[in-house]
């Protein structure tokens, strides 16, 4: 059948429940299940360095997602993205250390602690808009990174903090392959929720005030009440990507979740596509491998010219973190629906070839 | 655009495939452009020029050390995730690491994995192999030099002699002063302590960051606690910043800096602002007459042909460093097993009061033991003495700090 890869020319919906599919083709649902069980099959093929990749995609994903939620669907601006990444890695790890709770369980509820966290945080996105409300939450992230560095008792202070491995069953999961599974799992059920939340009534009152928050206000939605639950639910997933990240890498410590960081979550969102659940897995797969590719790059340059070229060696710091700004601004100035638009023109291209309209 | 990534990915997948065929394999992490950068580059290449010294003559046993710089711009999840990547991609026989916070992070994951770490980090908590008076035992740590402790109490056993000779009555007042950070943070306490134990009056941190910047609210509040001696923590780099900071605000304290602290780069940077500073030497220095020195100019020559660098006094402590892992792993060559990370260890411990051979004279004679990793305690303080652009620097003070059981890991 035809018609069960290609979408007719037309409205034909007949029901809420088919406008609202994830799927607007089983083939394309089709796809999808095959490409989460070929990532199930991966770390048989994979080596380490690739699996590495594929987790750090991973958790980056989750947590750039909570901020597509925000920014993308509620059309709110957050700074500050970084530090409740980090407080959930930091939470997970004193959940796990002080209260022995397994770190099964402490990631998730470290997520609900950054949850109350961001919510807090998101008291003044009820009353500020735009500019204001960046430099607020510009503030909270100064305060979560000093509150890292000072807070012995929480987050180890300047020295950091142990994270402990994942442990299920009796059985410690210590390798790139263990906790591979464990990731996916997350961002699994956690892009269905993403997915979902958006084709609920609540999903549908955050793309309302970002649309046009007067409109929306008329409709009866209480501006206030969303968009601090716009950040509430934006923190979940950064505390929850954040405590990942925290076990992955066994230790964690207050320098890491700067402002640049909060930047780069934004640049993920932006190259991926704001306001799109696949686009900002698109763009989080970029931007975690942008710079291993420019290493790459350097690499064939050196085989190529065939030796060590100091200024390159010495470089690569800065061609990688200029790369990234380069992105950035060609994406804003050549694709500022982000990747997912530039795959949707691609598919559509192969899908009506060679009669493209 | 796909392509280009996908062609580049295949081609680091092949780069990445062909260089496990290595032997000996060390991992070298450098700060080339973070906070440390302007002491991390010359110990670092120390280090790496070392090492290419040393397969330039035969290598360890006749295999040469495979070995990769690798700069994470002093960031500790930067150096875990390289940690990560070497291990699951080589097999470590050592690791020349940097700085104390990626240190101390990786103290339990390299005693796991049976890795010798020798860091560029001398913090007191990296001594205690076997976790007796601290609370984390450090088996696989190593270094180089007399630890950030010692150090410091070299210096404040300095101050109080020079405290008596200018005729000062009262108690004088001892500053810490340096970042919120492990490495500044690491002697703060039991340095503290033992200027109290000497008589000091110990005053309030004054923070100041790791990134050079201005540093006069700082230098007033050194002013206003009426300091007499303000030992700094941080690096060379923002010490400079420091210092310059103090000289327009007219501070009166006598600067004790640390290890990293200043170098030569550093004193003719700040100019006259450094008159008169003190700080720890660890090794010999360039212009020393003593018979090591040959070796250290051969190994810098054979980097820079035209001998044209006057290598600073980090330069000399990083093929220290490199050399006694060198010796280690010589030794280890001859044991059951071959190079490996346990047998380095044990050849750590083999020989008391050593230094590598052809270096006498430039690195301190140093001890390991099972139950004690403070290689050396010996601690050298020079004073710079700076007149318009030119610097001259001399030892004022030696002292062999004694071996406390409580001072382990402290």
């Amino acid at each position: 059948m035809i018609t069960s890869s290609l979408i007719p020319c037309g409205q034909y919906k007949t029901s809420y429940a088919k406008d609202t599919t994830i799927f607007d083709t089983p083939v394309m649902r089709a796809w999808a299940v095959v490409g989460v069980l070929a990532l199930i099959a991966a770390p048989m093929v994979l080596n380490n360095y690739y699996l590495s990749l594929l987790i750090q995609i991973g958790f980056m994903g989750i947590a750039a997602l909570g901020l597509n939620i925000l920014v993308g669907y509620t059309g709110q601006i957050s700074l500050g993205h970084a530090g409740f990444f980090g407080f959930g890695a930091f939470a997970s790890a004193w959940l796990n250390n002080s209260f022995g709770i397994p770190v099964v369980l402490a990631m998730p509820l470290a997520a609900v602690m950054t949850t109350f966290l961001g919510l807090l945080f998101g008291i003044p996105a009820g009353r500020l808009k735009g500019l204001y409300l960046a430099i607020a939450t510009f503030a909270s992230q100064f305060i979560l990174e000093d509150f890292f560095a000072r807070a012995d008792w929480f987050s180890g202070g300047s020295s950091g903090a142990a994270a402990g491995p994942v442990n299920l069953f009796g059985y410690e999961l210590t390798g790139d392959k263990g906790f591979f599974y464990v990731v996916l799992f997350w961002v699994v059920v956690m892009f269905l929720i993403g997915t979902n939340l958006l084709r609920s009534r609540d999903g549908r009152a955050f793309v309302a005030v970002r649309d046009h928050y007067l409109s929306a206000e008329v409709m009866g939605i209480n501006l206030t009440k969303y968009r601090i639950l716009s950040f509430g639910l934006s923190s979940f997933y950064a505390g929850l990507g954040g405590a990942l990240y925290g076990h992955y890498l066994g230790f964690v410590s207050a320098e890491g979740f700067t402002i640049l960081m909060s930047i780069e979550f934004l640049g993920m969102i932006i190259i991926g596509g704001l306001g799109s659940v696949a686009g900002t897995l698109m763009g989080t797969t970029f931007m975690v491998l942008l710079p291993e590719v420019m290493e790459g790059g350097v690499g064939i340059a050196k085989t190529l010219i065939g030796g060590d070229v100091a200024w390159l060696a010495e470089g690569l710091a800065y061609i990688k973190q200029a790369s990234i700004g380069l992105a950035i601004i060609l994406f804003l100035i050549f694709e500022p629906d982000g990747l997912v638009h530039r795959w949707r023109l691609i598919r559509s291209y192969w899908k009506f070839y060679p009669f493209s309209y | 655009m796909r392509n280009v990534l996908l062609a580049s990915a295949a081609i680091t997948l092949g780069l990445s495939t062909t260089a496990q065929a290595a032997e000996i394999y060390v991992g070298h992490l450098a700060d080339l452009t973070g906070a440390t950068a302007s002491v991390s580059k010359p110990f670092s290449a120390g280090v790496a020029d070392a090492m290419n010294y040393i397969n330039s003559k035969g290598g360890v046993g006749g295999t040469k050390i495979d070995f990769e710089t690798v700069d994470y711009s002093y960031q500790v999840p930067r150096a875990m995730a390289q940690y990560k990547k070497w291990t699951s991609e080589h097999k470590l026989a050592a690791i020349q690491g940097w700085g104390t916070g990626d240190t101390e992070a990786l103290v339990s994951t390299v005693a796991k994995d049976e890795i010798p770490y020798f860091s560029a980090s001398y913090s007191g908590h990296l001594t205690d192999p076997q976790g007796k008076t601290s609370a984390k035992a450090a088996p696989y740590n190593f270094f180089y030099g007399p630890s950030y402790t010692d150090g410091c109490r070299g210096l404040v056993d300095w101050a109080m002699a020079d405290w008596k000779k200018k005729g000062g009555k009262d108690k004088p007042k001892f500053v810490h002063m340096g970042d919120n950070h492990p490495y500044p943070n690491a002697p703060k306490d039991a340095c503290g302590a033992y200027a109290k134990e000497k008589g000091f009056e110990i005053l309030n941190p004054i923070q100041y960051s790791l990134k050079p910047g201005d540093f006069k609210a700082q230098c007033l509040s050194l002013k206003e606690s009426g300091a007499n001696y303000a030992y700094l923590a941080n690096t060379a780099g923002s010490t400079i910043s420091l210092l310059k900071s103090c000289e327009t605000v007219g501070t009166k304290a006598q600067f004790m800096a640390n290890i990293w602290g200043m170098d030569e780069a550093g004193l003719k940077a700040s100019g006259e602002a450094a008159n008169g500073i003190v700080w720890v030497v660890g090794a010999a220095t360039w212009n020393d007459d003593v018979p090591g020195m040959k070796l250290v100019r051969e190994i810098s020559k054979a980097a820079d042909p035209e001998g044209k660098e006057e290598r600073p006094v980090h330069y000399t402590r990083g093929i220290c460093s490199a050399y006694y892992m060198k010796e280690a792993m010589d030794m280890a060559a001859t044991m059951p097993g071959g190079v490996t990370g346990a047998n380095i260890k044990a050849a750590m411990y083999k020989k008391a009061n050593w230094v590598p051979a052809g270096l006498e004279g430039v690195c301190l004679p140093s001890t390991w033991k099972a139950d004690d990793h403070r290689g050396s305690t010996q601690v050298l303080v020079y004073q710079a003495d700076v007149k318009g652009d030119n610097f001259t620097m001399h030892k004022v003070h030696s002292v062999e700090l004694p071996r406390r059981p409580e001072w382990l890991g402290w």
